[in-house]
C-alpha cells in the first residue's frame, strides 16, 4: 500500500529483531475470542477510481460555485483571495501539530499572536482566544466562563441570538442546571425592558448578538449599562465579524466577554464548517477564559519568540479543574484569518464592510419600492427581514435564476411564517441585485 | 522575525475590492448613532507580495509531517495524502451553503452517510454523529449522552471513573458534563487495577472512560472483565478512540463491550492536524444510545439522504453539521486503504513501535517492559543523576532534525515518570526509525558525557528555549 513504506521483508526483519516469530505474537494481550476473524468488507480504490467516485458524488450537489447566495444566517459567502488558500496549503501549516514545542513552531505561534492582534484591534478586547471551534461553541464556552466568574447560574439570552448558538448553549449548560431565560424582541431588536426585568441576583450574564440573527445592529451600549447597573456580565456575540470593520467595538461599549465567528475572514462555506470561533475578554478575566493563547517572550539570548501562555487553565495540566476540555480547535483557520486581514489592512476592512452594508441597503430599498414586500425597519448591517407573499414561489424563482434563496425564518420563528432573512455581501453586483428585484417584482 | 505589523507602510494593501456601485446609498443613514465607530481599526498595511513572503517565511519556522518523523505519542502524526486535500476542495462541496435545501446537498449528505457506515463497520457501533469538531468535543458529546441516558431512565449517577493514565481531556470533559471524576489506579502490568475498579464501580457511577490501547501503549488484557464489572453495575463503557490506530481490522471496540465512543479523524483516519485543528471527533453509539446522539444525524431512505433529529437528543454541540472537508478526507482515506489495508496500517504501526521499544529500552527504561501496541512509553529517569531532564532530551532531539515525542505524559506514580511517549505510526520506514534510534542513543551518551549540551539545547532552531514564566508575568498577548 502506497502510504506504508515498509515491505513484507522489512516487517519480517523487524519482527526478528524484536525477537518474535510472527506479528500475532505482538497481540497477546487481546483476548482471542474477540479478534476479528475476517477482513473488513471495505473495497480498496486506486487514486483514479477514488477521484472519479468522489467527483461523481459531488455532482449530486447543486453547482454552488455559480449560484450566488441571498442567504447568510450565520454562514456568509464572501470573496476569499487565492493568497489565503495558497498559504494554508503549505504543508508547514497544515501538516504540523499543536505548537507544544515552540522552538520549531514559531510559524504557528507568531501567526496566532498576529491574529490575536488583528482581532484585538477590531474588537478592542485585551485578551483574545483566537480559536474555539465555532461561533456556537464559543458562545457556550463564554456562558460557562461567566457562570464561573460570577458563581451565579442564570443567563438571559436575547431571542435574536443565532438559534444554533442558543441550542448549543442549552446543551453545554444542561448538566449544570443553569436557568436560561429567553428575553423578548420588538421590531427586530432585543427588547431592553424584557432584559432588564429578567435580571435578578442570580444572573451571571446577558447574552446578546449584534448584528443579531435578523441582521439588526443592537444598542449594545444601553444593554451593557443595564447589565452592569444590576451587577451582571454582558456577553456580545458577533456572528458576522466583518461588521467590526465599521461598527463600534465591543470594548468601547464596555462589553465584558465576546464570542465571535470569524468565518467571514477568508473561510469558505463548506456546508457549515470548519469555521473560526473566537473569544475575547477584559484582562481581569483571563484566568477563567478557555482555549489557547499565544504570548510574546524571549529566549536566553534575548531573541523575541512566542509561546502558548497562561497554560495553567488547560486540560492537560489541570485535568478536571481546567476551564474547559478544549485542546484541538480550528487552528489552521487562524492562519487563514490572519492572511485575510493582513491583505485587507486598515482601509480594506472598512471598505469591504461598507460595500456589504451599502449593497444590503440598496436591495432592501429597491425591494420595498416594488410594493410587494414589507418588513421590520431597524438599523442593519448586511442582513434584513422582509415579509413575502409567496415564499415557495420566490425560492423557485431565485434558484432557477442562479441565486440561493434567503433563509426561511418561519423555521425558527413560527410567528414570522412568511418572513425571509436576506443577506447581501460584496460578491453580489448591482446588476445582479437589480435582476433580483426585477425577478421578484413579477 | 518581524511581525506583519512591523512591515506596514501607509497606503499599501493586498486586496482587490469591487468598485462601489452604490453611491446613492449614504453610509451615514445606515449606521445608528449608538454604533458609530470613531476610531480607526489599525490593521497592518501591506501588499499581497509582502503578505505572501511574510507567511512563507513564517511557515519555514514550523515543522510538519511532510518534513519528517513526528513521533508524538497518542497524536498519530501520520502522512496526510495529497489526493484527499484535492477532493475536499471540490467546488460544489466548498461553496455549499449549510442552509441550502437538502435536495441541493445530496452529494455532501451521501458522503456523510457513507462515512458513518464505514466507521460503523470498522468499530462495530450502530450509528455515528459526525458533528463534533475535535476529540475533546466528541468526549463531551459522548459523556453528555451517557448523562442523558441515565436521566431518561430516572437514575441519578453522578460519578465517572477515569484511569490515572487517561488523557487530561477525559476528566475535563466529564467535569463539563457535570460528573464527579473518580480516578482509577493502574496496576503493575499497565492496565486498569481490576480490584480497584470493582471497589469503585457502584450504582452512583455512570461508567468508565477508557482509552484502549491506553496511553502507555498497552491493550488492556482485562478488557472483557472490565466491561463485565461496569455493565454488571448498570454502568456504561466509553471508548476514547485516540489510539484506534492500533486496532484497525484487528479488534473492534463495539465487540469488546464499549457502548459509546469518539474517534479522532485527524489521528487514525489521516486528516491533517493543521497546527492544532480543524479535525473531527465523530461519535459512535450502540443501539441503546443512538436516540441520544446530537442532532441532526444523516439518514437515508429510497436513495435520498436527509437530516434526522434523534428523539431524545442531547441537542446541538455546534452550529450546522460538521467539519465537512475533514469528513471527505477521512472517507477518501478509508476507501484508498480498504479492508485489507486497514489491518496493514495497524500491523505496520505496531511493528514500528515495538522496534523502537526494543532498540531503545536499554537506554531509556520503559514505563512497562512489555510488548506494546502502536506506541511505546520510555522514560528519561536514568539521566536525572547527570542533571539531565527528559525535557532536555526532547529539546536535543530537535538538533538532530526530529520533532520530539510527547514528554511528561502519561504521568502517574510509580510507573510513569519522566515519560517519553513515542508513536511512529505506519508512515515511517525502517530507515527513518533507525535514524531516530541512533539519534536517541547518541543523546543518551551525551547525557552522561556532555550534559551541558542537552541543557542548552536546542542549538540549531530559529529560537532557543523560550521563557514561559516571563510570558505569564509580563503578559504581552498582542502587538
Amino acid at each position: 500500500m502506497r502510504y506504508i513504506p515498509n515491505t513484507k521483508a522489512d516487517k519480517e526483519e523487524m519482527l526478528k529483531e524484536i525477537g518474535v516469530s510472527s506479528f500475532n505474537d505482538l497481540l497477546k494481550d487481546i483476548p482471542e475470542e474477540v479478534m476479528l476473524k475476517k477482513t473488513l468488507d471495505i473495497p480498496t480504490l486506486s487514486e483514479e477510481e477514488l477521484t472519479e467516485k468522489i467527483f461523481k458524488i459531488s455532482k449530486k450537489n447543486l453547482g454552488f460555485r455559480f449560484f450566488k447566495p441571498l442567504i447568510g444566517a450565520g454562514a456568509y459567502r464572501h470573496f476569499v483571495p487565492e493568497a489565503v488558500k495558497a498559504v494554508i496549503s503549505r504543508e508547514e501549516f497544515y501538516t504540523s501539530y499543536t505548537p507544544y514545542q515552540p522552538e520549531i513552531s514559531q510559524g504557528n505561534l507568531q501567526s496566532m499572536f498576529e491574529y490575536q492582534t488583528h482581532l484585538s484591534r477590531l474588537t478592542g478586547m485585551d485578551v483574545i482566544v483566537p480559536s474555539i471551534y465555532d461561533g456556537a461553541s464559543a458562545t457556550a464556552e463564554a456562558t460557562l466562563m461567566a457562570i464561573r466568574l460570577t458563581h451565579k447560574n442564570k443567563v438571559i439570552i436575547s431571542p435574536l441570538l443565532h438559534p444554533h448558538y442558543a441550542e448549543t448553549v442549552r446543551t453545554y449548560t444542561a448538566p449544570h442546571q443553569t436557568e436560561i431565560h429567553i428575553a423578548e424582541y420588538k421590531n427586530g431588536l432585543s427588547d431592553l425592558k424584557s432584559i432588564e426585568s429578567a435580571i435578578d441576583e442570580n444572573t451571571a450574564a446577558v447574552i446578546v448578538q449584534s448584528p443579531n440573527f435578523f441582521g439588526a445592529i443592537e444598542d449594545i451600549e444601553s444593554i451593557t449599562r443595564i447589565a452592569h447597573k444590576k451587577g451582571t456580565l454582558i456577553i456580545q456575540v458577533i456572528a458576522e465579524s466583518l461588521s467590526l470593520g465599521l461598527l463600534k467595538s465591543p470594548a468601547e461599549m464596555d462589553v465584558d466577554i465576546i464570542a465571535g465567528e470569524a468565518q467571514s475572514f477568508g473561510m469558505d462555506l463548506n456546508l457549515g464548517g470548519p469555521y473560526n470561533g473566537y473569544l475575547g475578554s477584559k484582562m481581569k478575566y483571563i484566568r477563567q477564559i478557555p482555549g489557547r493563547i499565544a504570548g510574546e517572550t524571549t529566549d536566553k539570548n534575548g531573541r523575541r519568540g512566542y509561546v502558548m501562555t497562561f497554560r495553567a487553565r488547560e486540560q492537560d495540566i489541570r485535568r478536571e479543574k481546567a476551564t474547559s476540555n478544549i485542546c484541538s480547535n480550528h487552528a489552521l483557520n487562524i492562519v487563514a484569518g490572519n492572511v485575510y486581514l493582513s491583505l485587507l489592512g486598515k482601509n480594506g476592512i472598512k471598505k469591504i464592510a461598507e460595500l456589504n452594508i451599502k449593497a444590503a441597503h440598496y436591495l432592501r430599498t429597491k425591494l420595498i419600492e416594488t410594493g410587494k414586500f414589507s418588513g421590520f425597519k431597524y438599523p442593519f448591517f448586511n442582513e434584513f427581514v422582509l415579509e413575502v407573499k409567496d415564499k415557495e414561489k420566490i425560492k423557485d424563482q431565485l434558484i432557477n435564476n442562479g441565486f440561493i434563496p434567503p433563509f426561511d425564518l418561519g423555521i425558527y420563528y413560527p410567528e414570522l411564517e412568511g418572513h425571509m432573512l436576506f443577506a447581501v455581501t460584496e460578491i453580489l453586483t448591482k446588476k445582479e441585485l437589480d435582476f433580483v428585484v426585477n425577478l421578484l417584482e413579477r | 522575525m518581524k511581525l506583519i505589523y512591523e512591515k506596514s507602510k501607509k497606503g499599501r494593501h493586498g486586496f482587490s475590492l469591487p468598485e462601489d456601485q452604490f453611491k446613492e446609498i449614504n453610509l451615514k443613514d445606515c449606521i445608528p448613532q449608538y454604533a458609530k465607530e470613531e476610531k480607526e481599526k489599525e490593521l497592518p498595511e501591506v501588499s499581497e507580495v509582502e503578505v505572501i513572503r511574510h507567511f512563507t517565511k513564517l511557515s519555514k519556522l514550523n515543522y510538519g509531517v511532510d518534513d519528517g518523523l513526528y513521533p508524538l505519542g497518542s497524536c498519530t502524526m501520520k502522512y496526510n495524502p495529497k489526493v484527499n486535500e484535492k477532493l475536499a476542495t471540490i467546488d460544489s462541496f466548498v461553496y455549499a451553503h449549510p442552509f441550502a435545501d437538502e435536495k441541493y446537498i445530496q452529494g455532501s449528505l451521501q458522503i456523510m452517510y457513507e462515512l458513518g457506515e464505514l466507521l460503523s463497520k470498522i468499530t462495530a457501533m450502530d450509528k455515528f454523529s459526525l458533528m463534533p469538531a475535535a476529540g475533546a468535543h466528541g468526549e463531551l458529546t459522548g459523556v453528555l449522552m451517557i448523562r442523558k441516558y441515565f436521566e431518561d431512565r430516572g437514575e441519578k449517577r453522578h460519578k465517572m471513573l477515569i484511569p490515572d493514565s487517561a488523557h487530561g481531556t477525559n476528566p475535563a470533559s466529564s467535569a463539563m458534563a457535570g460528573f464527579k471524576v473518580v480516578e482509577v489506579k493502574s496496576n503493575e502490568r499497565g492496565g486498569v487495577d481490576i480490584n480497584e475498579l470493582e471497589r469503585l464501580m457502584d450504582e452512583d457511577t455512570a461508567g468508565l472512560m477508557l482509552t484502549n490501547p491506553n496511553t502507555v501503549g498497552l491493550f488492556d488484557e482485562n478488557i472483557l472483565k472490565i466491561a463485565k464489572i461496569v455493565h454488571s453495575k448498570g454502568g456504561l463503557l466509553y471508548y476514547d478512540g485516540a489510539n484506534l490506530n492500533a486496532l484497525l481490522g484487528i479488534v473492534r471496540p463495539g465487540d469488546i463491550g464499549f457502548d459509546v465512543l469518539h474517534l479522532n479523524l485527524h489521528k487514525t483516519f489521516s486528516t491533517p492536524h493543521g497546527g492544532g485543528g480543524p479535525g473531527a471527533g465523530v461519535v459512535g453509539a450502540k443501539s441503546h444510545l443512538v436516540e441520544f446522539l446530537p442532532s441532526p444525524i444523516v439518514c437515508t431512505d429510497d436513495g435520498k439522504y436527509f437530516f434526522e433529529y434523534p428523539k431524545k437528543t442531547i441537542g446541538r454541540v455546534r452550529a450546522f453539521y460538521a467539519n465537512f472537508p475533514v469528513l471527505v478526507k477521512a472517507y477518501a482515506w478509508i476507501l484508498s486503504v480498504g479492508g485489507e489495508g486497514l489491518r496493514e496500517v495497524s500491523e505496520a504501526s505496531i511493528i514500528n513501535a515495538n522496534y523502537i521499544l526494543d532498540k531503545l529500552k536499554k537506554y531509556y527504561r520503559p514505563a512497562y517492559d512489555r510488548i506494546c501496541m502502536h506506541e511505546c512509553v520510555l522514560t528519561g529517569r536514568e539521566y536525572k543523576e547527570y542533571g539531565v531532564k527528559t525535557l532536555d532530551i526532547a529539546k536535543r532531539l530537535m538538533d538532530y532534525g526530529f520533532h520530539p515525542p510527547t514528554i511528561y505524559f502519561p504521568h502517574f506514580e510509580p510507573y510513569a515518570e519522566e515519560t517519553i511517549m513515542v508513536e511512529p505510526t505506519e508512515s515511517e520506514s525502517k530507515e527513518t526509525l533507525d535514524e531516530f534510534i541512533n539519534a536517541m542513543i547518541k543523546i543518551a551518551k551525551e547525557a552522561k558525557t556532555k550534559p551541558e549540551l542537552l541543557k542548552g539545547a536546542p542549538h540549531n532552531t530559529p529560537v532557543g528555549r523560550l521563557d514561559e514564566v516571563k510570558a505569564v508575568r509580563e503578559p504581552k498577548l498582542h502587538a
